[in-house]
């Protein structure tokens, strides 16, 4: 589903280009689960916003189902995001003006009305725990709760790939924890999982780890 | 969830950010149609103003001199409408109680016919009783029976400057009684001549009027009304016109034939004793289309006929054709050597026989002022006995003073005579003979010596012939020329004054352009305003971008869920500032009404609400806003989502790796050169200097505004290492780096206050050097008007004896410069309505080679008249066109004519074309435009006499004097003196005003940028509160604190004023140079001090901030 190959990125800086990424290459097959650890700087983020296409590598390959999204214009590169990826941040990155379903629906503003959405996004709601909170807003919830509203958003759209950028990383261990065991419950024929994480306990949910260690990516001891 | 939602949520939950773009924009908005509306409304109060005073007139009749007043009751009808007639006269007016004096007052004669023509319930005053309009019961402090002296001109037909013009006395004084103040409802501020200025206006009964001006029945002014719906005013006119020259009857156009049964002819003869020479082809058009001869005949009268020793005193002369010439000469009448013919009494009395030479005596009235007695000498022809036409006493018109006397030394004429010359043989021709005429001459001589501007002949003959009776004839003749006389030449004038009115209230200067200009920067300061905080919400938002964009939302999508945010606090903004505008305007009416009411000088503008002005206004400043939010948002999509999502975007930066050709350097140095291309073509004269470094000074503003932005985006190569307040300033100056774009706009905002105001006053006039000869007093120390016009030569002993100005020995030295006045419209700032047809001064030959005052711009081509532009006054140009001179104010603002252009002025139903050929600088000539004498007597031949003075007095501490002493003795000429420095002051402070409404504009916008600038300067603190923490922790004080924040304030503050001022000082270079190089410091150290107020209050709420952010929480966040 997921093939990654030679996959290198370099930043400018005054002082020469300064390499964050380099020839990494792996697959992930439909359903399947990764984490990506690594210490600070080691390019754990870049390499999952390269991932989710948010930023082009310098060299290498991305692609998702054989496609490559960075061939894709501008528009179809959205709309691709929209369609297959899904985003979790460290930081939940909720509309603070929208309430609970609003910031779930938010992904389907920008994409083809595909059936009920709202009751879609209801259930998601249900299913992280949260059907009594719809209503509320970002600021009268919880860290655990802001984090799964977010991953009730980064469902809604039914992704290909769940990307989750240090999800636990601001939760205490109880939240942190059940955010573990819902993002590995959303993995299944269709959907599979990208965590970066510093957290051995959510990297070690995950049936594989790998370690970025200076911009190589390598299996976990 | 919608779209909409979304937007309706981020729009609440953001209010407060949001409010103040909304705010923002409002005030855009509002200033913006503020100044519309206010050009809508100054038009509107003027056109109501103009109309409610002219009350149901629609058009006007009027003539010179009097006519019947039935003509009036047989104008009106169905194809004309209602017509009402009065009499129209200019008066002083003196209340003996109070010792108050009025000039230029509006005198009306009146009946109950005016106030039912104007569909008013109203009694005319009868007898003595006078009506005032409030303002002048109120300047006269009248009270109920005080008596009221009216001074006004005397009606006459003869010309004052010919020499049977009554000049010594041309008014006269008329008592009444004040009775009551009419209000304006009632017609109280009645006038036929728009001016925004209140109205000064008496009404008295018109049949006391035309008993006290010996006119009975007569009237000079026909108002009329259209009852036709839908009818043009031309349509009007032109039905006036027909229905004016069907009803006029010769009489009324100042015509009278005299029939001579014993001579078979039809004398005749004008009110003014003068036939014009336009007139005389017309008659003769008419006579020949009757088969009927006419025979031209020009008398005058010879002081003395006088022959070697002997002499005959005070005898009538008359100039005929050669026919009647030869005939009466017989065979020895040759033309070609000054042939003349005297009759047997006077060639008795010189005992003179043919071929003995004759001389003549006579007057001269000059048209400078003066009275010559001139010679000239004839060679004896024949002697005629007193039969035939050499008996003919009717040849001469009759004279006041002159004809109707009993004896000769009766005469009272106009000039001087002297009765002792007066013989016993002379009072017995007078007796028998009358005004027979003792000497006759060729017309073509008589022409050459007599001829005036009025015209070459007294009198035209029509002959009869046999086989016609003389009734029939006089009733053909009169019926024909009455058909064949043009309105213009029987003096009738049909003016549409509604629509003129109505025309001239579009207003001389369009205040809402003005405003529009002026109230440009502050538009630009609060659309920057607005963008300011649209970007500093969206800054606040930018992981929100960044979150968008990771769930699939194109950078396009995202940038129009923000334009449509913007845009709908745009309309938010809008409909705020449409009641703002109504406020700002109604603010600004105030204000024109109150403490600026110097520049309008009326108190008579009102709002009036007008939704064109409102709707332009508010889309303007929706589009406007619209684009300075997409502006503010395009640097969105050069942001990486990574960026976005962390929150560490900058959207005042571009991404370095874009190739950038509108770099702000780049735009700066574009900028720069087209400055100094504006300056190399200014200094080359291709283009006029003021425009060139004004849009130079505007263009390198906007240079160092764009070189500031690119200083602060540039990569930082300096480690900041020095202790102390060097350290810390460059911290500040650090800090203000960090938001280019916020520290940019700050910076322009503050530089287009300064540069506004700075330019602005530059502008700002003082007064004239008083004996300065170049100045805008000309080194004349006063200015008179008279209201009565002046023959004499106020500079010549004959004048001054007449004018009874040698009894004052405050007038020892003076010296007068006479003009001429052609009325019209007020040229100068003063007069807010249009002007289409100026008041002209005639300019003396002497005062054109005095070469007094400045000019900014001629058309002279040669040395001599680039030295003394008046020269060009009297050059010929081609197509006939008349030069003139204007001042440069007046051409530019009022009349809108630029050097070489023409303006093309009615004159009684004839266009004359005006050229202007020099602009004067800021003289005392602003209300009117200058021709030269020459020019003024040939076009305006019927105006006579001189009322406008330019009076020099060398002596400086008798120049008070001198004024009380010229009103005093000239008072009956309704001699109205007033300092020349003052006038030119009186200029001045409208000029002045203006410019004090535009800085107050400027000070407006200097309060936006204060009010950005607080904001920056909070937001920065608040951003960076973390680190103001962390830097608290680690022992900074608040004095550091204080360092720091006026460093970054001081940055913006010093940075926007030293570029606006600057690039401001450039603008009004060649002002200031003008000016000798005078800077406005009062004003520059006022901006000084409330810009250093206001950033020192900014710096301290921004300190006090910084200080009070909790220390512990924001530690605990990092």
């Amino acid at each position: 589903m997921l093939k990654v190959e030679n996959l290198s990125k370099e930043y400018t800086t005054p002082n020469g280009p300064l390499r964050i990424l380099s020839n990494i290459s792996f697959n992930l097959e439909p359903g399947s689960a990764i984490s990506i650890m690594g210490p600070s700087g080691s390019g754990k983020s870049t390499l999952l916003y390269i991932l989710g296409a948010l930023e082009p590598p310098s060299s290498g390959l991305v692609s998702l189902d054989s496609l490559n999204p960075f061939s894709l214009r501008p528009k179809e590169l959205a709309a691709f995001r929209n369609r297959q990826l899904g985003f979790i941040f460290q930081d939940h990155c909720l509309l603070p003006q929208c309430s609970v379903i609003e910031n779930v629906l938010t992904p389907t503003l920008v994409a083809e009305r595909n059936g009920d959405v709202t009751a879609r996004a209801r259930d998601l709601l249900k299913r992280v725990g949260l059907g009594e909170r719809i209503d509320h807003r970002p600021a009268q919830l919880s860290g655990g709760e802001k984090q799964r509203t977010a991953l009730a958003r980064a469902l809604i759209m039914k992704p290909r790939l769940l990307l989750c950028d240090e999800p636990t990383g601001n939760l205490d261990r109880k939240s942190a924890d059940v955010v573990a065991e819902l993002l590995l419950e959303v993995v299944d024929s269709d959907t599979s999982l990208i965590v970066v994480t510093h957290s051995p306990e959510l990297a070690s949910r995950c049936p594989r780890t790998l370690e970025l260690r200076d911009g190589c990516l390598q299996e976990a001891k | 969830m919608t779209t909409a939602s979304l937007l309706k949520q981020s729009l609440l939950y953001y209010w407060k950010t949001n409010l103040v773009v909304v705010l923002g924009v409002a005030t855009a908005v509002a200033v913006l149609a503020g100044a519309l509306l206010i050009g809508e409304s100054v038009r509107a109060s003027l056109r109501d103003l103009a109309s409610s005073r002219l009350g149901n007139t629609d058009v006007v009749v009027t003539a010179p001199n009097f006519f019947r007043e039935q003509l009036a009751t047989d104008l009106a009808g169905p194809d004309v409408g209602t017509a009402c007639p009065l009499i129209v006269l200019t008066a002083t007016v003196a209340n003996q109680n109070s010792n108050q004096r009025a000039g230029s007052v509006a005198l009306y004669g009146v009946d109950d016919r005016f106030w039912k023509f104007h569909n008013r319930q109203f009694s005319a005053p009868q007898n003595r009783d006078a009506y005032l309009s409030q303002a002048l019961a109120q300047d006269l402090q009248v009270k109920a029976g005080d008596a009221l002296l009216l001074r006004v001109e005397k009606p006459s037909d003869i010309p004052l400057e010919s020499l049977h013009g009554r000049k010594d006395d041309p008014g006269r004084t008329i008592r009444t009684t004040y009775s009551q103040t009419l209000a304006s409802t009632n017609l109280g501020e009645f006038a036929l001549r728009p001016q925004q200025g209140a109205q000064r206006a008496m009404f008295v009964s018109l049949q006391f009027l035309q008993r006290e001006m010996s006119e009975p029945a007569a009237v000079n002014t026909i108002l009329v009304s259209d009852t036709q719906k839908g009818r043009s005013s031309n349509q009007l006119a032109q039905s006036v016109q027909s229905s004016v020259k069907q009803n006029a009857n010769l009489a009324d156009d100042g015509i009278l034939l005299r029939p001579l049964i014993e001579h078979r002819s039809i004398s005749l003869e004008t009110g003014s004793k003068v036939i014009s020479d336009r007139l005389h082809e017309v008659i003769n058009g008419a006579a020949s289309s009757l088969a009927l001869k006419t025979t031209p005949v020009l008398s005058y009268l010879a002081n003395r006929i006088y022959s070697g020793e002997h002499s005959v005193p005070y005898s009538l002369v008359s100039a005929i054709d050669d026919e009647q010439f030869k005939l009466l000469a017989g065979n020895s009448g040759k033309l070609d050597d000054r042939p003349i013919i005297v009759n047997e009494w006077t060639a008795k009395d010189l005992g003179a026989k043919p071929g003995d030479n004759i001389s003549l005596d006579y007057y001269l009235w000059n048209e400078n002022g003066t009275l010559d007695t001139k010679s000239a000498q004839f060679k004896l022809v024949a002697i005629t006995p007193i039969t035939g036409i050499a008996a003919d006493r009717d040849l001469v018109p009759s004279y006041p003073g002159i004809t109707e006397s009993a004896n000769l030394s009766d005469w009272d004429p106009p000039f001087p005579i002297d009765l002792s010359q007066v013989r016993k043989q002379d009072e017995d021709y007078w007796h028998e003979h009358k005004t027979t005429p003792k000497a006759f001459i060729p017309l073509r001589l008589g022409q050459l010596l007599w001829r005036t501007r009025f015209g070459g002949l007294t009198s035209l003959r029509i002959q009869i012939p046999e086989d016609r009776s003389e009734p029939d004839v006089a009733a053909m003749f009169a019926s024909r020329l009455q058909t064949e006389l043009p309105l213009d030449v029987a003096g009738f004038q049909v003016i549409p004054v509604r629509a003129q009115g109505l025309e001239s209230s579009k207003g001389a200067t369009d205040f809402g352009e003005y405003f529009l200009y002026f109230s440009f920067f502050l538009v630009v300061s609060a659309l920057m305003l607005a963008a300011l905080f649209f970007k500093l919400g969206v800054e606040h938002r930018i992981r929100e971008l960044g979150t968008l964009y990771a769930l699939g939302f194109s950078a396009s999508t995202i940038r129009y869920l923000f334009i449509i945010e913007g845009t709908l606090l745009s309309l938010q903004g809008s409909i705020i500032g449409v009641a703002g505008a109504i406020g700002y305007t109604a603010l600004l009416l105030y204000g024109l009404r109150t403490f600026w009411i110097a520049a309008v000088g009326t108190t008579n503008l009102t709002l009036h609400l007008s939704w064109q002005p409102l709707i332009i206004g508010a889309a303007g400043g929706v589009i406007s806003a619209a684009i300075c939010i997409a502006l503010t948002l395009r640097r969105l999509g050069f942001q990486s989502p990574r960026a976005l999502l962390s929150g560490s975007a900058d959207v005042d930066v571009y991404p370095k790796t874009r190739r950038n050709i509108f770099s702000p350097s780049r735009l700066a140095m574009v900028a720069i050169a087209l400055g100094c291309l504006l300056l190399v073509s200014a200094f080359l004269h291709l283009i006029s200097q003021v425009p060139a470094f004004f849009g130079a000074g505007f263009l390198f503003l906007i240079a160092s505004i764009l070189l500031i932005s690119a200083w602060l985006i540039r990569p930082s190569q300096r480690v900041i290492s020095s202790e102390g307040f060097r350290g810390l300033a460059m911290l500040g100056f650090r800090n203000a780096s960090a938001h280019p774009g916020r520290t940019t706009l700050c910076i322009a905002l503050i530089a287009a206050a300064a540069f506004i105001i700075v330019s602005v006053d530059a502008f700002r006039r003082s007064g004239a050097e008083e004996n300065d000869r170049k100045s805008g007093t000309g080194g004349f120390s006063l200015i008179a008007e008279s209201l009565l016009p002046i023959v004499h030569d106020p500079n010549s002993e004959y004048g001054r004896e007449a004018l009874n100005l040698n009894t004052s020995s405050d007038l020892n030295g003076v010296k007068f410069a006479p003009f001429r006045v052609k009325p019209g419209d007020d040229a100068s700032c003063l007069n807010l309505y249009q002007t289409s047809n100026p008041r002209i001064l005639g300019v003396p030959a002497s005062f054109v080679s005095e070469n007094r005052f400045s000019f900014q711009s001629s058309l002279a081509h040669q040395a001599a008249e680039a030295a003394n532009p008046w020269l060009l006054l009297d050059q010929p140009l081609p197509g006939g066109a008349i030069p003139v001179i204007g001042d440069a104010n007046s051409l530019t603002y009022v009349l809108h004519l630029k050097l070489g252009e023409d303006l093309v002025i009615d004159n009684g139903g004839s266009p004359i074309q005006l050229r202007v050929v020099a602009a004067l600088s800021d003289s005392v000539f602003q209300s009117e435009l200058l021709m030269s004498e020459k020019n003024f007597l040939k076009l305006f031949p019927a105006i006579s006499g001189f009322r406008y003075f330019l009076i020099e007095q060398p002596n400086a501490s008798l120049v008070t004097q001198t004024s009380g002493a010229l009103e005093n003795q000239l008072s009956d000429f309704g001699f109205d003196v007033e300092s020349a420095a003052a006038r030119l002051a009186e200029f001045h402070r409208v000029e002045n005003t203006y410019l004090s409404t535009f800085q107050m504009l400027g000070g407006l916008g200097l309060v936006l940028g204060t009010l950005g600038m607080a904001a920056v300067l909070l937001r920065n603190v608040f951003e960076r509160r973390k680190e103001l923490a962390l830097l608290r922790a680690v022992g900074f004080n608040s004095a550091n604190f204080a360092v720091m924040v006026i460093t970054e304030n001081a940055l913006m503050l010093f940075g926007g004023l030293i570029a606006g001022g600057l690039c401001a000082l450039l603008s009004i270079a060649p002002v200031l140079i003008e000016r000798g190089g005078r800077l406005p410091n009062l004003s520059l150290g006022f901006l000084f001090l409330a810009i250093f107020v206001s950033g020192a209050f900014v710096s301290l709420i921004a300190t006090l901030a910084a200080i009070r952010s909790p220390l512990i929480p924001a530690l605990h966040a990092e």
